[in-house]
Formats: C-alpha cells, structure tokens, sequence
C-alpha cells in the first residue's frame, strides 16, 4: 500500500485466513475502499496514531472504519479498543468487532468502552459475508469522511 | 559492924548446914526444884525491906520474895547491904536475885524483871514551913538529897530536875540531913518516906501534896540479867501467891489498919458507938440509895437490852427465814435444771443431790446417795468394766489440787448397774479460802455420743465418697485431658484438613481458571479452523464451481455442513459451560406468561398455525428469569421439533403444588422415547434420535437439567415411543409464592 493516507478500511486480524475471509467479504459485497490488514494490536496503534513505522502518515486522515479481532497478540483488541475511543482524534472512527468470542464479558466491556458493532465470526462463510455487508455498509455510509 | 558480919556468919553456916541436911535427907527430889538461892535486902527501906529488932531482914518485899521463892520451891538465903552495894552484887552474879528493884529503863540492861507486884509514887519531902516549892518545876536550883543508886536519883538526874544533888548512901542519913537543916528537900517513895519518918521520930519533915508522875514506879524481883530459869520461877512463885490470898495476907499484915495496942475496950466501944455506927447507918443510908438508883438504872438497861434482844431475834427470824427462802430457792434451782448436780465433802462422800441427778442415774430418793462414797457408787469402772481407782479419779484429783475437772471421756454407772456415756464438770467449794468438797455438774451425753459416732462414720465414709468421687473426677479427667489431647489431635487433623481443602480450592480455582482459558481457547480458537474450512470450501466452491464435478460439490458441500455440526457443538458446549458458572440472581417471574412468551418467540408461524397449545397462567415464583427462559426455549423447542412429524400437535404445559414444591409439565404427543433408556436423557451428547430423524446435539436437556439443579429442583421425564413425551420439573416454593 503506497499511500497510507488514503486507507478507508483498518482490518486488525492476527489470523491471516480470517483476514482473507474477510477482505473477500467486503469484495463480495462490492466494497472496493482502500483496506489495510495489520496483524497485532500495537501495529494498529502505531498507525492509527502515525508512530512507529506509520510515523510520516498524517493522522488528520483517519480510516472510515476498523474491523478489530479482540485476540490479538501485543496489545490485545479491547486495549486498542479503549485507546481509540479514549483519544478525541480517533473516538469519532466507528470500530466494528469481529470475533469468535461470544463470552458476554467481551460483549459488555466492548460495549462499555464504546464499541459501534460487535459480530460474532459465524463458521458459515456465508453469513459471514452477510453481517460485514449489513454493517459495513452502515458505518461506511454513515460515517463519510468530510473530505 | 562486927556483930553484923558475925550474924551473917553464922546464918552462912547454918544455910550451908540446913541445906546438907536438906540434900541427905531428900536426895530423891529434883536438885532444880530445891534449889537454895542467896538474896540481899537493905537495912532501910522501910516497909519493904528492913531490919527487926534481931537484925534479921524483915519487910514487905522481904516476905513476898520468901513466900514466892517457897511457892517455886527455893530455899533462901538472906543477906544484908545497903542498896548501892547489892546492886552491884546481883549485876555481878554474887548474889541470885533481889526483892525490891524498881524497874527504870537504867536497869534494863542489867537485870531481868518479874511481874511488878507494887506500884509506888514518889514524893518531895520538905521541912516544915517550906512555901515555895509546889510543883516539880520549883525544884529546879534547890539542893535535893537521894539516896545514891536508888531509883529515885536516876529519876532527878534522868529529868534533870536540879543541878544540885546531894547523895546519901541512905534515906536515914538523907532525911537526918534534912530535919537538921541542910539541903532544901528529899525525894523519895511516898511511902518508904513515911514509914522511914515515923521510925526516926522526925515530925519536922512533911511531904508535900503534888505527884511526881515520872516518878511512879513499878517494883518487882529481879534477877541477874539472863538468868530466865531464876526469873520464871519466881514469876511462878508470885503467881501462886497472888492466886491464894497469901500476897494479900502479907499485904494486910505491912500495909493494914494499924491496930493501937494501947487503946482501951471503953474507947473502943465508944468509937464504935459514936463513930462506927453512925458512919455505918449513914453509909447503910446511902448504900440504899445508890443501890435503889442502880434498880431503876439496872432496870431501864434491862429494858433496853431485852429490846434489844427482841430486835436481834426478829432479825435472826429474818435472816432465817432469807435463809430459808433461798435454800429453798436454791433447792428448787438445783431440781429444775437438767443437769444432774451432786454435791461431795472432802473424802468423796455425798452430801447432796439433785432431781435431775437421780433420774439419770436411776435412783428414787436422795437418802440412797447421800452419805455415801459417789466413786463407788457411780464412778466405780471404766467402760470396759475394769476397776477405776479413786486415785485416777479427776474428780478427786481435782479437789485434792483445790482445781476444776471436765471430761467428756468417761462413764458413770447407774443404780442398775448400767453405765452411761458422761461430760461432767466438778468445782471445788470454798469456805472461806478453805475447800471443804466439790460441786460436780454432770450430763448423760449418750445420744450425743452416738451423734458424734454416727457423724465421725458419715464423715469417714464421706471422706471415703470424696475420695472415690476424686479418683472418678481425677480418671474423668485423665479422660478429658486424654480426649482433650485427641481433640488437639482432631484439630490438628483439621486444621491439615482444613488447609488440604484450602490446596483443594486452590487447586480448583486453579482448574477453574482454567477451564474459564480452555473455555474461552475453544470459543476463539477451536472455531477459528473451522471458519476457515467453511470459508475457503466457500471459496473452492465459488473460484473452481466450473471445473467440480457433482460429486466433488458434494464433498464441498459435506465438508461444510460437518464443520457447521462441529461449530453447533462447540456453541452448545460452550452454553453448558457458561450456565454452570453463571452467577443466579433470584427475581420473581411468572412461570406461565414466561412459557407463554417463549412459545411466541420460537414457534414459527406455520407451527403456530399446525399446533395445539395450551398453557396455564402462573404461578409467580423466584428464579433466575434468564437461565428458566433458556429451560423454556429448550422444553418447548424439543415439543414442537418431535412434535413435527406426529399427526397429533399438541402441547400442554401445566403446573401443580405438592408438598412445597410446584411441579411443572409439559406434554406433547409426539416421538416419544424408550423409557428404557431415560436415565440416558439428560446426559450431555446423549441422544435417543438419530440425527438425521431429529436435529441436536444431544446438550439441550443436560443444560435444562443443570439449570434446575442449580436452583436446588429436579428435573425427570415420561414417554413412549411414539406415544409423546412428559418433561417434568419441581422447585422448592416457599409460603407466599404461587
């Protein structure tokens, strides 16, 4: 990806099949954006925040939306969770939740940290690809960039 | 002179002649009652001692000396010297006593003294016509003349009644003096004066009036001092005398009425006529008088003496009768006491005895005890029957020692011959500082005594008791101190108990968190494969549909359907579990609309339209409203999916009370089941359906089973096959719930 600045879609999945699964996903559902896949917690960070190896993005220019898995390695989702949603620059990014975990702690502390959506990964693909349509598109067209 | 010594001689002789005889004649008489003593007497001393016309000493002391000297048995021997002389004789031991020595304090020293036997008063004598002496005092400075060693010159120079004494070695000399006009005055016994002067025929001489009363002498015998032999027996001699009137014969014979030989019969009647009786008529007269006076006097001091008497007889009627009263008293006192009370004299006999006393004892009247020996009588033996002496006997120890007695120890006997357990008391009586008996107070302390025994055996075998109950209490308590020590063992048990259940929970907790990880691994990662193998089928099927050929899309198609089962069960599993660890939170929740709405919520529309339903309404109960909505979506899904081929569709869901409980059920007619193999049903997995019959994964009624149970209710089930299927479940309802 030449131009970080034009990234619409941050997928942070550690789970390169699920990554896949999921930019497939959008394809399916003709969403063409810009998507950028980072593999741990702190890489997510670093973008979002333009430090690290992201350090010369400019972080005026915020993704439209981030799919989060919660089990991540480094910092976990819920941490990258809390900093965005802590941070003025990057609370107004609606973060989706895409996890395997249907425990009810994850489910109410996302919440409480104020996540915009939380999908349980179904094992049936299709219904898979049917979720990141119907929220995807949402928060998509929801949340126009200004610019 | 020489006749004098010639005469005395002679007497010398013939005392030392007549005492020979004596001694031949009377050899058997005691040598000490015939004693011969040797005297002296003075010339003139008249009229005590002095000289007869023979020379031979003759006077009143003379004759009184002789008669008492012969009373006592003495012979004597006379001799004669003037006083100055004699004196020093006797002092010196040359002659045994003399007859006339008046006793002055001069002479105590040298001379012992008999009883006086005459008294003498000395006077002043004077020339006649001498006026100015009148009294003792007016001597004093006048030239007095004594005979040297008398009595007299001791007295004028012991009283110092002149500086001027002029001694004479006798009174013949000092009164010749005087009458031929020398000195002033001589003093010398009134009566030796007298008798002297009428001798001399001196009438110019006169005594004078006044007393001298220093100068009253008492004349006795004396004797050399020490010679108390001497002394006693003239003592003697004189008593004798003056006891038979012989004193008074000799006193008569020198001092009584002098008789004038020469007066004639005529004078003498008519003396008597005119003088004598007269004078005794007149003193006949006054003799009458005196003696009338003295009856009225005698009379009125007889009077006052019988009253006298009759007072002091009242009074000793009196003090009789107080006297008698208080015997009385003390009679009645001594009969009403309990305590027998006997009295004792010295030598143990009885002299009284009390009421009380003789009911003790058994006797009937005191004259059976009184005067009798009470130690024989009653205190005779000991216990045992063996003798008491009375020498071991207090009583009488104590009465000898003048001291008191208690014992509590002994017995007394009774008149039958019983003996009795005995305290007793016994104090000395006195009278005056004398003791004269005892007084003993005694009690029968029989029933006493068997008290004390009875108590001594109550308390030994108390003691007894108390040490058997020791000994019991002292094992009881090894036994305690043996438990106590399997106690300290439990609790040490315990506590390793105690902190084995602590590693337990540990350990548990450990698993716990464990499982919570295993848990949530599954969830993420046990499914994330299988997302994966449905996906990338998906992917196979979607990218290479046209090169598959149908049998190749089957096997797609059968791998995806295999991994949804696996994600199914996964879910199921992972549901169990979670339920398990749920906290419950009680609310209350109406059992029939919860049901009610359940069915709504999973029946679909056509089922809706197929089944038969009927629910009852109520009642309200409290659980936890999530987990029993999760027991209703479980029961009322397996009633509608084994309902689904059955051509009856009906479900009834109902509720009744029992024994505290309220019991639900929900019947529908559908597949049923073997009820052979119902303890199957509620395990997780186990089914009694194939799955290609009926969808499951064979967890829907273990999760119903563990909700219930964790609600402390059970859970069963009735079916046929074919014949339809009862699903039951029970909670525990309290009062006021329904």
């Amino acid at each position: 990806m030449e131009n970080m600045n034009e990234v619409e879609i941050l997928i942070v999945e550690d789970n390169p099949n699920d990554a896949e699964m999921a930019l497939r996903a959008l394809k399916n559902n003709n969403l063409t954006n810009q998507v950028l896949v980072v593999g741990d917690g702190e890489e997510a960070l670093n973008f979002l925040f333009a430090k690290g190896k992201y350090s010369k993005r400019n972080q005026a220019t915020r993704p439209k939306m981030v799919l989060l898995d919660l089990k991540l390695p480094k910092v976990d989702g819920l941490e990258v969770l809390r900093k965005i949603k802590s941070d003025p620059a990057t609370r107004m990014i609606p973060v989706i939740v895409l996890t395997s975990s249907k425990e009810e702690s994850d489910i109410v502390e996302s919440y409480r940290l104020g996540v915009n959506s939380y999908i349980v990964k179904p094992v049936d693909f299709d219904k898979f690809v049917d979720a990141v349509r119907e929220l995807g598109l949402y928060w998509l067209l929801l949340n126009q960039n200004p610019s | 002179m020489i006749m004098n010594l010639i005469i005395k001689h002679l007497v010398s002789i013939g005392i030392l002649v007549s005492c020979f005889a004596e001694l031949t004649g009377e050899v058997t008489l005691n040598q000490w009652q015939r004693d011969t003593i040797v005297i002296a007497s003075e010339p003139d001393y008249p009229p005590y001692c002095m000289l007869d016309e023979n020379n031979e000493p003759v006077g009143f002391s003379v004759d009184l000396f002789r008669a008492s000297a012969d009373a006592a048995g003495l012979e004597v021997k006379i001799k004669i010297g003037v006083w100055s002389q004699i004196k020093e004789d006797l002092a010196h031991g040359r002659i045994d006593a003399l007859p006339l020595v008046g006793r002055t304090p001069e002479r105590e020293d040298l001379y012992d003294f008999t009883m006086p036997y005459i008294s003498l008063h000395g006077a002043v004598f004077v020339r006649k016509g001498t006026d100015d002496i009148n009294s003792v005092e007016d001597l004093k400075g006048k030239e007095i003349i004594v005979m040297r060693g008398d009595n007299a010159e001791e007295f004028v120079r012991r009283e110092k009644i002149s500086d001027h004494i002029i001694t004479t070695a006798t009174f013949e000399e000092a009164f010749r003096q005087l009458a031929a006009g020398e000195h002033d005055a001589v003093v010398i016994q009134r009566v030796v004066g007298l008798t002297l002067l009428d001798e001399l025929r001196i009438k110019s001489v006169v005594p004078l009036g006044f007393q001298i009363p220093q100068f009253r002498q008492d004349f006795c015998f004396a004797v050399k001092k020490g010679d108390e032999i001497l002394l006693e027996r003239l003592n003697e001699g004189l008593s004798i005398i003056i006891a038979n009137n012989a004193y008074e014969t000799i006193r008569n014979k020198w001092f009584g009425p002098v008789v004038h030989t020469g007066m004639s019969a005529r004078q003498v009647i008519r003396i008597i006529l005119f003088v004598i009786l007269p004078l005794v008529m007149i003193l006949i007269i006054l003799w009458i008088i005196f003696l009338r006076h003295e009856v009225v006097r005698r009379t009125a001091n007889l009077n006052l003496e019988i009253e006298h008497h009759q007072m002091t007889m009242a009074r000793l009627e009196d003090n009789q009768r107080t006297l008698k009263e208080s015997e009385e008293q003390i009679r009645l006192l001594l009969n009403s006491t309990a305590e027998g009370i006997f009295g004792i004299d010295n030598s143990g006999v009885c002299t009284f005895i009390n009421n009380s006393a003789l009911d003790i004892l058994g006797y009937l009247s005191p004259e059976e005890v009184t005067d009798s020996d009470v130690h024989k009588l009653i205190h005779h033996s000991h216990t045992d029957g063996s003798s008491f002496s009375k020498e071991d006997c207090l009583i009488f120890n104590a009465l000898r020692d003048g001291g008191k007695a208690y014992t509590d120890s002994e017995v007394l006997w009774k008149k039958d011959g019983s003996p009795f357990e005995a305290e007793y008391f016994s104090y000395p009586i006195r009278n005056e500082d004398k003791i004269t008996g005892a007084v003993v107070t005694f009690w029968d302390i029989t029933e006493r005594k068997k008290a004390e025994r009875e108590l001594l055996a109550l308390k030994n075998s108390l003691e007894q008791i108390i040490e058997e109950r020791t000994a019991e209490l002292n094992s009881q308590v090894q036994k305690l101190n043996r438990s106590q020590t399997a106690m300290l063992y439990l609790v040490e048990d315990l506590n390793s108990i105690s902190s084995e259940l602590k590693e337990e929970r540990r350990k548990l907790e450990y698993s716990n968190s464990e499982l919570e990880a295993f848990t949530y691994s599954v969830s993420h990662d046990l499914r994330a494969p299988l997302r994966a193998i449905d996906g990338f089928s998906k992917f196979l099927m979607e990218d290479y549909y046209e090169r598959l050929d149908d049998e190749g899309k089957r096997y797609i198609n059968t791998i995806r359907a295999n991994a949804s089962k696996m994600d199914q069960l996964i879910l199921d599993m992972l549901n169990l579990s979670r339920i398990s660890r749920a906290t419950i939170s009680m609310t209350e929740v109406d059992m029939g609309a919860i049901a009610e709405s359940i069915y709504m919520e999973i029946a679909t529309e056509e089922e809706k339209q197929q089944f038969e339903v009927s629910i009852e309404k109520g009642p309200v109960v409290k659980c936890d409203a999530a987990l029993i909505k999760q027991v209703w979506q479980n029961l009322i899904g397996n009633a509608l999916k084994y309902s689904s081929r059955s051509d009856l569709k009906r479900i009834e869901i109902g509720h009744r009370k029992e024994n505290g409980e309220v019991i639900w059920s929900i019947k529908d007619q559908g597949a049923g089941f073997n009820p052979e193999y119902k303890h199957k049903l509620f395990g997780v997995f186990q089914r009694l359906h194939r799955s290609d019959e009926f969808e499951g994964t064979g967890v829907g009624l273990a999760i119903i089973q563990r909700i219930i149970q964790r609600h402390g209710g059970r859970v069963w089930a009735e079916g046929e096959i074919n014949r339809g299927a009862t699903f039951s479940f029970a909670l525990r309802v309290e009062d006021g719930d329904s």
